[in-house]
């Protein structure tokens, strides 16, 4: 995580994205929570805690962002988006194709598309590789652990 | 001596052929879901529980035991070897184990972590026999407002645990207690934080966000480093620790597993607290509090110690006063309860074997893990050297059936993906995620007694200083906001970041 | 390990169906039964208990699916969702299936589910530590009376069946009670035992199960006095009008074939029936209570509204 440092400017990036999350959280979280009611201390309703840790990261937030403008600057490396969008689209794909077709559809089409994330993955490596893990997850989590899941799409 | 003659009647109850066998069953069963990452004990033992229908009672209750220390140890070998901690109270082992596995030293903090469990283990046994009935006692004077005081203390030691500066750590812990909000508030019924999105009803899952900001995070961040990927940054050194490595660790594993033992008996989270606060307890007595974070070897044995002590003494308020202090122990309630017997005094009394015969199995048990567990450390340390672009398959297959089996639904797989993603954008801004899952974890806790002792207490917060149980953990807990506070100390916390990023 | 065998044959089983597509129900393909929480809990432990023993009377193979999830909400959705070919049922719970209709909307079709047999009906009921001043909900009223929002009781919640019971005595009894929240039945039980509440509710057969030495029940929230308590006397008999037990049973989508229903009905029946099964619900203390679902489909409409009665006191908490 070797981060680029540019000379000349000031504001450390890293911790004005930590500002952007945790205020961006916060906020999310007293919208979601607008309809809560407060209550009082003796009797306290469903919205007191969270609009208070909502206001408190907000703050936290705040104070992170604003020592970090004036912080000596620090650049973010550029995200790669290959392995990123990769890994999230073979994962969300796992879900739906086992829901819908089974296990080994499933585990086949996650490592398929997972092993696209790695420019170093080599073809015949990849089927091997799928064909081994299948069989083993079939074995050792649906009919060994009993992972509630059907190995086959009928 | 009558507590000799019992403990004689527990070995030979544990030592039939039958009882030893389903030991070791469960031991090895409980190993490998822990090594896989995502599949959990409680969902293990939940599967396995009709079957304990066929089998005598005190073998299965043995095999199902077995099965929950097993994956304590388990839990602990993915943690340090691809920095994925299957449950709450191996996220801490993962920061300094990790670390170390960097530095080519995995097979010294695999063999410290499983030596210290065994001795923690061992000990918290025999703390189960000799002193069960009289800690037990202990355990139910912590009301409402000592769990608050606790769940306080915790949260400000879990800030500890964070390689950067203090305030984002406390953010991090903001944004977990504000996770562990989401779902149907019990007190009022009404949704909260759900948007609308019945799956959300009933919370966030552990596991969903632990393997989502450590399991797929750390696979994509490595994807991202062409060069530095994987564990092996250095070369293996060795595979024993070092006279050195055990130098530093026995004082470390006897202090956590005082720690451990004692907590463990809490119900709720003082299984999960005794990992985290046997590490800020080493971080604290540390000479080299610089160290820690970047594999320390009491940043490994403390802990493990300290959760394996609390696994085995969260048996305590089962066994005596038949009270789950966990879903773990519930499920081992429902196991008793299958064969019709309640746990509780009576049982002491009427039927002696199967608490002894229990216990006895549990010190079985974990001789066994020790002998299954050091020669298993050269192959999980062979494991490091296989290419990373075969090895990351394998893991996100493990995570996504893991993910998977928590409530049979896809909406917990695409919730992971999101935290993910999240994870992803936490490690860009230099935010730890330990402190996230502390939060979490402990949020509830913290919020559902605050709410009861208001309730009690009609409103009154002088409940707090007025129980002694709770005025001490608060006077604790402001000695050490001071001590945070302290320039000295903060120095040192500098010293440690500004290492980190040179 | 039997797991792993009739996993096995699950397996192979399937297999085999595609080939004969259009079989006899219910021997062509395994029954699904949706268990609406989580596995190791009573819902599911009875459930798993029962099951073997309908797979005889029918000659099918049964497996058991949790959907554990907003109190069983999302395990009737996915029952009523599925094919209506009589492969898919689920478990469901009173009251929860009742009250989750009344305060919002729920996300399945309440006309859909069709009761198919009540496998269990388990009183609610008051318990206090063992050496507590109260031996009677009588002692706890005239305390509460003398003392208001003294007595501190121990829920699960909002709107649960000990909360609908607390807030039926209360009206009953013309007194002020506290209720505390707890995440479940083990957590008040503790604090209960640690002294930090006076009373908690429970149902009678989560108790009879547990330690004697600790609890004692104060009164049972039944018509009848249940046959695994029949020692314990209702609050009716002590002047209370308080009525409140959870059922367990089993339900399936109406589109399903009358004939179908009926014929597993009579399975459940008939399994229930078993000596054996009877020996495994005395050591889980279940109190068996069958109704066929006729029976059940007649009986529910007044619980139904006499819930809906009690549910107006939580309105007006709110």
């Amino acid at each position: 995580m070797a981060a680029p440092r540019k000379a000349g400017g000031t504001g450390d990036r890293p911790d004005l994205l930590t500002a952007i999350l945790f205020v961006g959280f916060g906020a999310l979280g007293l919208w979601a929570g607008r309809d809560l009611t407060m209550g009082t201390a003796a009797a306290m309703g469903p919205g007191y805690l969270p609009r208070l840790v909502c206001w408190l990261l907000i703050l936290v937030g705040l104070v992170v962002g604003g020592i970090g403008l004036f912080r000596a600057r620090e650049d973010i490396a550029f995200p790669q988006l290959r392995p990123l969008l990769v890994i999230l689209l073979a994962v969300v794909g796992f879900a739906f194709i086992a829901e819908y077709f089974g296990f080994v559809a499933a585990s086949i089409s996650l490592l398929v598309i997972g092993s696209l994330a790695d420019r170093e993955s080599r073809w015949r490596e990849v089927i091997l590789l799928t064909a081994g893990l299948t069989a083993f997850g079939a074995l050792v989590f649906i009919v060994g652990l009993g992972v509630q899941m059907p190995i086959w799409p009928f | 001596m009558e507590f000799l003659d019992l403990l004689m009647l527990g070995f030979g109850e544990a030592l039939t052929p039958t009882n030893l066998g389903f030991c070791l069953l469960g031991a090895l069963l409980g190993t490998l879901i822990g090594v896989l990452p995502g599949i959990g004990p409680t969902a293990t033992i939940a599967v396995l529980l009709p079957i304990t229908f066929y089998l005598p009672p005190l073998a299965g209750i043995i095999m199902l035991a077995g099965i929950y220390y097993g994956a304590q140890y388990g839990g602990s070998t993915t943690a340090i070897l691809v920095n994925l901690p299957g449950e709450a109270s191996s996220v801490v082992t993962a920061i300094d184990g990790y670390r170390m596995a960097q530095k080519g030293k995995a097979g010294s903090a695999l063999a410290v972590a499983a030596l210290g469990s065994f001795f923690a283990g061992t000990v918290a046994t025999f703390g189960v026999a000799i002193a069960g009935p009289m800690l037990s006692s202990f355990a139910l004077s912590f009301g409402p407002a000592e769990y608050v005081s606790l769940m306080i203390f915790g949260l400000l030691a879990a800030t500890v645990l964070a390689r950067g500066p203090v305030l984002k750590a406390i953010g991090m812990i903001l944004f977990g207690l504000l996770l562990g909000m989401v779902g149907i508030d019990a007190s009022s019924g009404e949704e909260r934080l759900t948007f609308n999105a019945i799956e959300l009803f009933d919370g966030i899952d552990f596991v969903v966000i632990a393997i989502g900001v450590f399991g797929f995070t750390e696979i994509i961040e490595n994807l991202e480093n062409v060069e530095g990927r994987g564990v092996l940054v250095s070369k293996l050194s060795r595979l024993w620790p070092t006279r050195e490595d055990f130098r530093q660790a026995w004082p470390a594993v006897l202090r956590g597993t005082g720690v451990g033992t004692f907590l463990g008996i809490l119900p709720g989270g003082g299984a999960t607290l005794s990992s985290f606060c046997a590490y800020s307890l080493e971080k604290k007595v540390s000479r080299t509090p610089e160290e820690f974070g970047q594999g320390a070897v009491a940043g490994v044995a403390g802990p493990e110690a300290a959760n394996n002590a609390g696994a085995q003494s969260s048996f305590i308020p089962l066994l005596t006063l038949g009270i789950p202090s966990n879903n773990m122990m519930a499920m081992m309630l429902s196991a008793f309860i299958i064969h019709g017997i309640t746990p509780g005094p009576t049982v002491l009394q009427t039927q002696p074997q199967i608490f002894w015969g229990l216990v006895a199995s549990m010190w079985i048990g974990n001789l066994m893990l020790v002998v299954i567990n050091l020669p298993m450390i050269g192959i999980w340390v062979k494991l490091l050297t296989v290419p990373y672009r075969l090895l990351y398959p394998a893991i996100l297959l493990f995570c996504c059936v893991g993910v998977y089996s928590i409530n049979n639904r896809i909406f917990d797989v695409v919730l992971a993906a999101g935290f993910g993603f999240l994870g992803y954008l936490f490690r860009k801004a230099k935010c730890e995620p330990g402190p996230l899952l502390l939060g979490f974890v402990l949020g509830p806790l913290l919020e559902t007694n605050l709410r009861r002792a208001m309730v009690l207490s009609d409103g009154s917060p002088s409940v707090f200083f007025e129980r002694p149980i709770s005025l001490v953990l608060l006077v604790a807990t402001a000695a050490m906001f001071i001590l945070m506070v302290l320039p000295s100390f903060r120095k040192t916390r500098e010293v440690a970041f500004r290492e980190e990023e040179a | 390990m039997k797991h792993l065998i009739r996993n096995t044959a699950l397996a192979t089983s399937m297999l085999v169906s595609i080939g004969a597509a259009h079989a006899e129900w219910p021997t062509d393909r395994p029954i699904e039964m949706i268990v609406a929480f989580a596995p190791g809990g009573g819902t599911d432990v009875m459930h798993r208990t029962l099951a073997p023993y309908i797979e005889k009377e029918l000659g099918a193979k049964i497996t058991i699916l949790n959907r554990p999830g907003a109190s069983g909400e999302i395990a009737y959705t996915a029952m009523t969702q599925a094919k209506p070919d009589g492969y898919t049922l689920s478990s469901l719970n009173t009251p929860g299936f009742l009250t989750m209709q009344m305060d919002r909307k729920v996300r399945f079709d309440p006309k859909k589910v069709c009761l198919v047999a009540r496998i269990v009906e388990d009183p609610g009921s008051f318990i206090v530590q063992a050496k507590s001043q109260f031996n009677s909900l009588k002692d706890l009223v005239a305390y509460a009376k003398a003392n208001p929002g003294k007595v501190s009781v121990g829920t699960t919640g909002l709107g649960t069946d000990e909360h609908l019971a607390l807030l039926q005595l209360e009206k009953s009894a013309g007194i002020d009670l506290t209720p505390v929240t707890f995440n479940g039945a083990n957590e008040a039980r503790t604090a209960l035992l640690g002294g930090h509440i006076m009373a908690m509710g429970i149902n009678v057969g989560e108790f009879v199960g547990s330690e004697k030495s600790a609890f004692k029940a104060l009164g049972q929230f039944a018509d009848q006095r249940a046959v695994i308590a029949p020692d314990l006397p209702t609050a009716k008999e002590q002047g209370f009008d308080v009525i409140m037990s959870s059922e367990r049973g089993i339900a399936m989508n109406c589109d399903v074939p009358e004939a179908i229903r009926t014929k597993y009905s009579d399975a459940v029946k008939k399994a229930v029936d078993n000596p054996e099964f009877q020996e495994k619900a005395k050591q889980q203390s279940l109190p068996l209570s069958y109704r066929s679902s006729e029976e059940w489909n007649k009986e529910l409409p007044a619980r139904a509204e006499r819930l809906g009665e009690v549910w107006k006191l939580v309105k007006e908490q709110k």
